[in-house]
């Protein structure tokens, strides 16, 4: 018996923005985030409450992804943050900080929407010029040809999620082991169309940090080859071993899922015949002289006897996310049928030896010429490793993006201040003729670009957890931080010794003033100037092309949301 | 989504963890106090006596509590050892932060002052590592040095250090004229005080004073029947109201004396010179004897089997145990080959066996019909047509027919199946003079194939003739004086193979419930010693490593703060944490401070913890006295024992044996500690996803939650 329900109509909320629970949810999500940033970011314990894995963590790609949020709103604003993590890996936490500000100032002005809308985007033009110009004052060039900012590109990514628990050796190990992985992936010869390796994370979890590693070529864990014994492989004429891949299931059970019955008369037995033409393959393999089998899922107990009787080394379950590396590694194509095992499928290795990490065994595959690494990963606790996991990917990405554009912003709050007094800069000396264009006054433009700025500096001020007092200068538009409770003393070159990013010292006097910008930070600044870049002194950069396209996320789901009128909900 | 903040007043996270951490305070040291720990529902009660054991029996559901049973099970798995020293430090160190916290030490000062300091510390005890090669000579030469002058017993010379006796027998001629009291009465009477301590509630009451419900130690089992034989799980912390026996107590030994009779009667067991490993088993073995006895066997196997190439490892993967019950624990024994029990039937076909060289299956998974290798499945749409209808139960037997007829065609005598195996098949195989044993470990048939030359199958269709081995037999187990073992229901066995790589380390017990604690503390000691072999260095032990770093903290925390220069702070994110440096060091320290105030406590080298406190100190000021600490411990450790309990330094009773412990494992048990103390501190919030959140919604501990 079937019921029918009448349907119950959909829900209309309109002005969502201006109710209080959205509002609160709002704040809290915020809150979330701002304690979560930075290397002294608060961490967050994510688990199901019923004994399910903790997960410790303050990254973005592993919080925003888990918050269950019952707001529409705010499920608008975490897609967009997963969707700019899923491209660049990198500011997802500054993307979100960012967007939860630009709606909170946004929303208190006594400005229209579309007005805001429009005067925000011709400031967030202004942003992207400058960072785009050479005389941005905020951005330094990442010289591939040495090492020093390179390293302080990925040690600011490793130091910056204190769930890693790395202490300063660590920290070194990894990041010069997170640059050699770089490196390996970077073909050696390049034709038109250069692309880049990949780097494969093999877990080993429970050790130390530094009895990580990186290989050149790929490991697969085979938990039944045994140490010490040489193995044994069977290699062509050219002194190459022959690899046969396989993508499709060679455990004998005729994995057909599909629907229908198949009939099978007693005394036939399907997994005999299924058996012997896997033993068929098997031969055809040894006939074409491959040296070794790699699965990606299960193998046969008997085809794996016959080919190690017959000196082939054979792995199965080597797992998905190997496949493509694997394909690229050998220039074999995966097969995906036992029956045809067409001659231009296999590919072709170099060596093969047997290497252990903390009690785990592999196979290393080693290539002739490769941009395919692997980074055996080690960390004392779970929870731990999952959130090292995370970083090494990110800062590996970073680096990639960075190769195609060789620039950086400084970090430690510097871009967020820095733009922001530049903004202010700008925006006190518009031409009419921009006013008109935008159709707004001059008090809502700078009623506007204030609350732009204040969202930036949000950001740079969710560096501070410990109470510690933001400051900013008049010269550069550097962010600065002093103890807290500090005596509000003309002579604050006393307390600062250098400003988030390291770049400048206090050695002359900057005009500091608080960064808490209720008030109004002075009108009077100019355009800020660009310190002289030693790249000794740097301490945190950060991605150009992650930080650039938050800020472009962050203010387009920004208006995307301050311009919702109404949420339907359906309630079926 | 529900989302708690964790530091609503002082830390709710590092409470939680403290707690949870003080429950394993008696593990800590080498006289432990056993626990019992009794399911209020079920009524049914285990023994245990070490902090994984402990975890494993408490609700941990806990966020907190479950990143302490991870970073736990992770110790355990790495290295077997320091699991105890791990979830103490925990305890301590998190009471010490919530401390910090409450005199408004910002959070990364502690973060990173504290782990500065930890690294600091684990590079200055370094210069206290002792190569093990050192320690076998060292060990050896010593240990005949003080105490054959003293000693009046005429063994001293041989295997003083091995034998507690002549620890007894040297106490005793000192305090010649003090009243003589029977050992046996009053060891049990220690037995019974503490031998029983009952867990009602996991949580609740643990430290306090146990009360005891009955004597679970039989008198009259065969466990003590020698003379001047103790229990393993007496506890001389209660007599410390004698003299004579608290400072027997002192001796890390005294607690387990039950090898005696062993050792006596035994063959002597080899311990000077050519087995060095001897000695630095009894020093690792933190007065363990029985196993150490074990130990001592098992490194001569192996080091017979290296003929003698310098390769003093101890293998692992060649180990097996096997608990035998209803023998007195002097019976424990090694067994070259792989005892295992066996069931009366395949016991007379053991019997059928005699000496016959028996031909060996292996098999890697179940002997079942239904058995399918891993990553099989059965294809769901599948139907067979049976087109002569035959009778019933047919197909079964086909498969039982066939396997038997397998292993006839090929002549085997002995199947060694690593899963379970088909009862009906099991006795088919009995009746046709077959041995098939179930749940052997892969290690187990890893041996046999490399001593027979049997090769592993899957299934028995895969046989061939070049799969099957040769040469194993089969005999009953027989205990060294030939004691027949009758269980009743199940027998040990003995299978081996000609230069078999394995050794089974048979443990006796006549007390079923402490099967599992012996076979725990077989496998803590002989990953002791494997991970001393393997780093090739040892730490002296008994406090001697926490009292370096206790000095060495607080020279740290003494020095003037020369910001740039310094060694403990140079990470500080912001020079202005400086300032908080002296008291997070001192939070550093109390950890250690505690530890070996209870590790005197515990092993009733104190009468109570202020006065183990106060012994602690006093050796700091003696240390830092001295100029060198390190100097002053190593001499400490080499006259016997780091922190004395009497005025004087170092008094001249000899109080302990010499006692070692492993370098790797007990900085990373630090480390992994003071890692999971920090990843609490930093936490602030709890976000619970998933259904349960809305359940929380509804509930009475909504208030505590924020949702999104």
């Amino acid at each position: 018996m079937s019921r029918l329900e009448a349907k119950k109509p959909p829900l209309f909320i309109s002005e969502p923005l201006t109710r209080d629970a959205v509002s609160q949810s709002l704040s809290l999500l915020s809150g979330i985030l701002k304690s979560s940033y930075g290397p002294a970011g608060r961490l967050k314990q994510l688990h199901n409450g019923v004994g399910g894995c903790v997960c410790t963590t303050s990254q973005s790609s592993a919080l925003v992804g888990r918050l269950s949020l019952s707001q529409p709103v705010l499920r608008v604003l975490t897609a967009s943050v997963q969707n700019h993590v899923s491209r660049f890996s990198d500011c997802g936490l500054f993307t979100a900080i960012l967007c939860c500000g630009f709606i909170e100032n946004f929303r208190s002005l006594n400005v229209a929407p579309f007005t805001v809308i429009k005067i925000s985007k011709h400031l967030l033009s202004l942003c992207m010029d400058h960072l785009k110009s050479e005389a941005c004052g905020c951005r330094v060039s990442v010289d591939f040809s040495s090492v020093e900012t390179l390293v302080c590109l990925v040690r600011s990514i490793l130091t910056s999620k204190p769930a890693c628990m790395l202490n300063k050796t660590e920290v070194d190990h990894l990041t010069s082991l997170v640059l050699r992985a770089f490196i390996f992936t970077v073909p050696c010869h390049v034709g038109t169309n250069a692309v880049l390796g990949k780097c494969v994370v093999i877990p080993v979890k429970g050790g130390r940090v530094v009895d990580s590693a990186v290989l050149p070529g790929l490991l697969i864990e085979a938990p039944e080859v045994q140490l010490g014994k040489p193995l044994a492989v069977k290699r062509t004429g050219s002194n190459m071993i022959k690899i046969a891949l396989f993508s499709v299931s060679m455990s004998g059970d005729g994995s057909n899922p599909e629907e229908g019955t198949i009939a099978v008369h007693h005394g036939v037995s399907l997994q005999v015949s299924e058996l012997n033409q896997l033993l068929n393959a098997g031969r055809q393999l040894v006939k074409d002289e491959v040296g070794l089998v790699v699965c990606q899922k299960v193998m046969h107990p008997s085809l794996k006897q016959y080919l190690k009787e017959q000196g082939v080394v054979a792995v199965d379950r080597a797992g998905l996310s190997l496949m493509e590396p694997l394909g690229r590694l050998t220039g074999s194509q995966p097969i995906a049928s036992i029956h045809s095992l067409p001659p231009g499928c296999y590919g072709s290795l170099k060596d093969l030896c047997v290497e252990s990490f903390a009690s785990k065994h592999f196979l290393h595959l080693i290539p002739g010429d490769t941009v395919i690494c692997s980074l055996i990963l080690c960390n004392r606790s779970e929870t731990a490793w999952d959130e090292l996991k995370r970083v090494c990917e990110t800062a590996e990405h970073v680096l990639q993006l960075t190769v195609k554009e060789p620039l950086a912003l400084l970090g430690g709050g510097c871009t967020e201040t820095h733009l922001a007094s530049y903004l202010r800069h700008k925006s006190s000396s518009l031409p009419a003729s921009t006013l008109r264009d935008l159709g707004c006054s001059q008090t809502q433009y700078r009623l506007v670009a204030e609350g732009f700025c204040r969202a930036l500096e949000s950001v740079a001020r969710a560096l501070s957890h410990d109470g510690e007092e933001v400051l900013t200068d008049v010269v550069y538009g550097h962010c600065w931080f002093v103890p807290p409770a500090s005596p509000c003393v003309s002579r604050w070159s006393d307390l600062v010794s250098k400003c988030g990013c390291g770049v400048s010292g206090s050695t002359e006097d900057l005009s500091w003033s608080f960064l808490q910008g209720q008030s109004g930070s002075p009108g009077l600044q100019g355009c800020p100037q660009e310190p002289p870049v030693k790249a000794a002194d740097l301490r945190v950069l950060d991605c150009f092309a992650a930080k650039c396209s938050g800020l472009q996320v962050a203010l387009e789901t920004a208006n995307l949301i301050l311009d919702l009128s109404y949420i339907i909900e359906d309630q079926n | 989504m529900a989302f708690r903040d964790v530091n609503a007043r002082r830390h709710i996270g590092l409470q939680q963890l403290s707690a949870l951490a003080s429950t394993g305070r008696t593990f800590l040291g080498p006289v432990k106090s056993h626990k019992f720990i009794v399911d209020e529902i079920t009524k049914q009660s285990t023994l245990i006596c070490s902090a994984v054991r402990l975890l494993e029996s408490l609700d941990l559901t806990s966020a907190v509590g479950q990143l302490l049973n991870e970073s736990i099970q992770a110790q355990k798995k790495e290295f077997r050892t320091g699991m105890s020293t791990l979830l103490f430090l925990v305890g301590a160190w998190s009471s010490a932060v919530v401390e910090c916290l409450q005199q408004n030490v910002p959070v990364p000062a502690i973060v990173s002052v504290m782990s500065e300091g930890l690294n600091s510390c684990c590079e200055r005890v370094q210069c206290l590592q002792i190569p093990t090669h050192d320690v076998k000579k060292e060990l050896c030469s010593s240990r005949v040095r003080p105490k054959a002058s003293e000693s009046k017993t005429g063994q001293a010379g041989r295997d003083a250090l091995t034998n507690p006796w002549d620890l007894l027998c040297f106490q005793r001629d000192i305090s010649a004229t003090e009243e003589v009291i029977p050992i046996n009465s009053c060891s049990h009477q220690g037995d019974d005080c503490n031998f029983n301590k009952l867990l009602v509630s996991p949580l609740a009451g643990f430290g306090s004073v146990a009360s005891f419900v009955k004597a679970a130690g039989d008198k009259s089992s065969p466990a003590r029947s020698g003379s001047a034989v103790t229990a393993s799980s007496c506890i001389t912390r209660k007599l410390t109201h004698s003299r004579h026996f608290s400072t027997l107590g002192k001796g890390p030994s005294a607690s387990q004396q039950e090898s005696f009779q062993g050792h006596l009667s035994g063959p002597p067991a080899d311990v000077c010179g050519c087995c060095g490993l001897g000695h630095l088993a009894v020093a690792l073995s933190h007065g363990n004897q029985s196993s150490v006895k074990l130990l001592q066997s098992i490194a001569a196997y192996q080091q017979e089997r290296a003929e003698g190439s310098g390769n003093s490892q101890i293998n692992i993967e060649e180990i097996v145990t096997c608990c035998v019950l209803g023998l007195p624990e002097s019976y424990s024994c090694v067994s070259p080959g792989f005892v295992t029990l066996v069931s009366p039937e395949q016991a007379s076909v053991i019997k059928h066996f005699a000496d016959k060289p028996l031909r060996v299956v292996l098999m890697d998974g179940d002997l079942t019909e239904g058995y399918r290798h891993l990553g099989f499945n059965r294809p769901p749409n599948v139907r067979t047509i049976l087109e002569h209808p035959s009778p019933q139960g047919w197909a079964g037997d086909a498969w039982l027919s066939r396997t038997l007829d397998i292993l006839i065609s090929f002549e085997v005598n002995l199947v060694l199946v690593k899963g379970n195996v088909c009862k009906v098949l099991m006795e088919r195989c009995t009746a046709s003079g077959i041995l098939v044993v179930g749940c052997v470990a892969r290690d187990v048939l890893r041996a046999f194939g490399a001593a027979t030359g049997a090769r592993a199958v899957t299934y028995l269709s895969q046989l061939s003739a070049a799969s099957v081995g040769s040469g194993a037999w089969a005999e009953l187990w027989k205990s060294r004086d030939g004691r027949a073992v009758d269980l009743g229901e199940l027998l040990p066995a003995r299978i081996s193979a000609g230069g078999i790589a394995l050794l089974t380390a048979v443990l006796t017990t006549a007390l079923p419930c402490k099967a599992q604690l012996l076979e725990d503390q077989f496998w803590t000691l002989l990953y002791r010693l494997h991970h001393a072999l393997k780093d090739g260095k040892v730490f002296p032990g008994g406090g001697a490593v926490e009292l370096l770093c206790l000095s060495h903290i607080q020279a740290l925390a003494e020095q003037p703060g020369r910001p740039g220069s310094d060694g403990a702070v140079r990470e500080l994110a912001s020079p202005w944490l400086a300032e908080y440096k002296p008291v997070v060091l001192q939070a550093l320290a109390s950890g250690w401070r505690r530890y070996l105030a209870v590790l005197l406590r515990n092993t009733a080298r104190a009468g109570s913890e202020l006065e183990a406190g106060a012994s602690v100190d006093r050796h700091l000021q003696q240390a830092a006295a001295c100029g060198s600490p390190s100097a002053y411990i190593l001499e400490g450790f080499r006259r016997g024992g780091v922190l004395g309990s009497g005025s004087e330094p170092f008094p001249e009773q000899v109080t302990g044996l010499r006692v070692c412990d492993n370098v790797s494992a007990k900085t990373e048990a630090w480390r992994r500690a003071l890692d999971l103390v920090l990843l609490v501190l930093q936490t602030d919030a709890e976000i619970i996803t998933g259904p349960r959140g809305h359940q929380i919604l509804n509930s009475p501990v909504s208030s505590e939650f924020m949702f999104l």
